[in-house]
């Protein structure tokens, strides 16, 4: 079966007043049907770019946008903005990585769900969708829904509101999920309620999930797949599992050798040197200036992203590597 | 959360009523403080010595000024603001003959400045750096710039002068609607032109800010109607500083139509007040201008109370002044 979303050679640019910033050079990732892709990254590789695009809802600044995003067949970057609003609350949703600003101060949570819902069924009435709603809520497990849906944001805590979020997105039913780090905002104890969540959630939503992280413990616990990103660029893809287990990528396994774990001593670990900036091209690899295994040849052109099975990677010496 | 809403509405109507007495306290030192006295004024200057302290003594002028401010307070209480002094009539009654029309005025011209201003604003924050949105900022700025007399005497120009389409000269015939909303609809657009602009630019950069905001970027996520975004979602994000700037237009308009009414030769406030100021008329000026700050005052407290009608947050705060932002 083909996979729900393929991208090919994504590139996107946003002018900024230091010039061009190139926020995704060339992303290849495909999305299975039912799976959930986990992408980790550090901060400005490109992770929430690539969310952005897929909802076409990028920054005002974007100056380019290269390549397909295929979703089912259809190419999004192709669509007119009819079609692609057509998709948007419909087919593909998202949650956001801040709960306490992503709903409207004035608005209750029902007015918000109703809304969603009336949006993508025509003819439903209000009541139909506060039902819904409420079944929803409880659901994502929120106690007593029913007064929840005359609550205004405010009155709820930011793991609630995330609940909501969580919430308006299945309502919809959408086939595309998209996550933005969703528990990036909220302290330890919510995150792991809600990754509960999401895993016990998983049983009944058929659809995919893009889960967009910058931890991989979590993406471990609850992803099929990974792709591991790095300055605008998919570096590594592959079952988590085996990612996790043999990374073919240089930062993979740099990423795999920071990860706090229990029998550490106690001393961080970090990857020496900086992302290259956005604004410039490096020529060849683009973490080849802090790659241990760097060759001259890897800042000769960038690696090309090679398929092995379920398994891929860019990275030229990824047999010398595994040996 | 009842009990915010009723000490909210408690701690708004304490401060209203101490705004009104400390206008009235001023209204009260005006007439003691400002030189030239007002039994002069109304007799004139000709008049014998045993007749001007006659008439002072009717005025109650010859008392000690504890007991005139106390007599000032207590009749306003009772509603009863004075005898006017030039023609002997109750002050209430002459405000009141005034107060429809500036009513009408007011209100009238708010309301067309709100139905035009709000959606022109949101037109051009939806289709920033258009040329709708420049010729709008032109024009908008513009009016403002323009004092509304200027506006009033073009108007009478063209539509009465050259085109001959409106009546404009007075009130209009007692009792004949048509005629009496004929001659409205000039000073209505005079006082109204320059308030659109100011409106249409203020709900431009409210909505500016607001279309940037997380939760209008989940809307447009979910595909919501672009329409029902700007005009539900986010207009009422907008509302609150535009609401604050109606309140103040009111109390703006109240008083201060003046020059639009002397061109249009309508009654109104403005004018009761300027041509009392210009006889030394101080129980018409006293009872006009608590008039202005009565109407004004409740104004901005129906204003006050709007914003929690709209925004949930500051209901639960109790009473407190702050916005959140």
């Amino acid at each position: 079966m083909n996979p729900l979303v393929t991208i090919r050679g994504l590139c996107v640019d946003a002018a900024t007043s230091a010039g061009t910033a190139h926020l995704l050079r060339g992303v290849d990732l495909d999305i299975g049907r039912g799976r959930i892709v986990g992408v980790v990254g550090e901060s400005g590789s490109g992770k929430t770019t690539l969310a952005s695009a897929l909802l076409r809802l990028l920054p005002a600044n974007i100056s380019r946008i290269s390549g397909e995003i295929r979703f089912d067949g259809e190419d999004l970057l192709t669509l007119d903005s009819a079609a692609m609003s057509a998709l948007r609350g419909t087919r593909i949703a998202m949650i956001f990585q801040d709960p306490m600003t992503a709903l409207n101060p004035l608005f209750t949570i029902g007015t918000h769900l109703v809304d969603v819902q009336q949006r993508g069924t025509a003819g439903l009435s209000r009541r139909d969708a506060l039902t819904r709603a409420e079944a929803m809520l409880t659901t994502v497990g929120i106690p007593d829904p029913k007064r929840r849906l005359s609550a205004y944001p405010h009155q709820l805590s930011g793991g609630m509101r995330q609940r909501v979020m969580i919430a308006m997105a299945l309502l919809v039913e959408p086939d595309l999920l998209l996550a933005d780090e969703p528990t990036t905002a909220l302290d330890a104890t919510v995150e792991a309620q809600i990754v509960q969540l999401l895993s016990d959630l998983r049983k009944d939503f058929a659809g995919s999930i893009l889960f967009i992280s910058h931890h991989l413990g979590l993406v471990a616990e609850l992803c099929d797949d990974l792709c591991v990103m790095y300055a605008g660029t998919v570096v590594e893809t592959g079952p988590v599992a085996e990612v996790l287990a043999q990374p073919k990528h240089p930062y993979t396994a740099a990423l795999l050798a920071c990860e706090i774990d229990d029998g550490d001593t106690g001393r961080l670990t970090s990857i020496a040197g900086e992302v290259p900036s956005a604004l410039s091209t490096p020529p060849g690899c683009v973490f080849a200036s802090r790659c241990s295994h760097r060759v001259p040849l890897c800042d000769h052109a960038p690696p090309p992203f090679e398929q092995l099975g379920t398994r891929g990677t860019a990275c030229l010496r990824h047999r010398d590597l595994a040996s | 959360m009842m009990g915010g809403t009723a000490g909210y509405l408690a701690s708004r109507l304490v401060t209203t009523v101490l705004i009104v007495f400390g206008a009235m306290l001023l209204l009260f030192s005006l007439s003691v403080i400002v030189p030239g006295d007002p039994a002069t004024a109304l007799i004139g200057p000709q008049a014998t010595a045993a007749y001007k302290a006659q008439v002072i003594a009717e005025m109650g002028l010859d008392q000690p000024v504890h007991i005139r401010l106390v007599r000032f307070f207590s009749a306003v209480l009772a509603g009863d603001l004075g005898t006017d002094a030039l023609t002997g009539r109750r002050v209430a009654t002459v405000v009141g003959s005034v107060l429809p029309y500036t009513f009408l005025l007011t209100f009238l011209a708010i309301g067309l400045a709100v139905l035009i201003g709000v959606p022109l604003g949101c037109f051009a924050a939806t289709n920033r750096g258009s040329v709708f949105d420049h010729v709008l900022a032109f024009i908008s700025v513009a009016f403002i710039a323009i004092p509304s007399f200027v506006i009033a005497i073009f108007l009478l120009l063209i539509f009465t002068i050259w085109l001959d389409w409106l009546p404009v000269l007075g009130t209009g015939t007692a009792g004949d609607f048509v005629d009496q909303a004929k001659r409205t609809i000039l000073p209505t657009v005079a006082l109204a032109l320059g308030w659109i602009g100011f409106i249409a630019r203020l709900v431009r950069s409210s909505m500016l800010e607001v279309m940037g905001e997380p939760h209008i970027r989940t809307m447009r996520a979910y595909g919501i109607a672009p329409w029902l975004i700007t005009y539900k979602y986010a207009l009422k994000n907008a509302a609150i500083p535009t609401i604050a700037i109606l309140g103040m237009g009111v109390g703006r308009l109240l008083g201060g139509a003046v020059l639009v009414e002397i061109v249009f030769a309508r009654p109104g406030l403005g004018r009761l007040i300027y041509d009392a100021i210009s006889a030394r008329n101080y129980p018409v000026l006293q009872g006009a201008v608590l008039v202005v700050v009565l109407v004004f005052v409740i104004t901005n407290l129906i204003v006050d109370l709007s914003y929690s009608a709209i925004d949930p947050r500051i209901r639960t705060q109790a009473g407190r002044e702050a916005l959140p932002r």
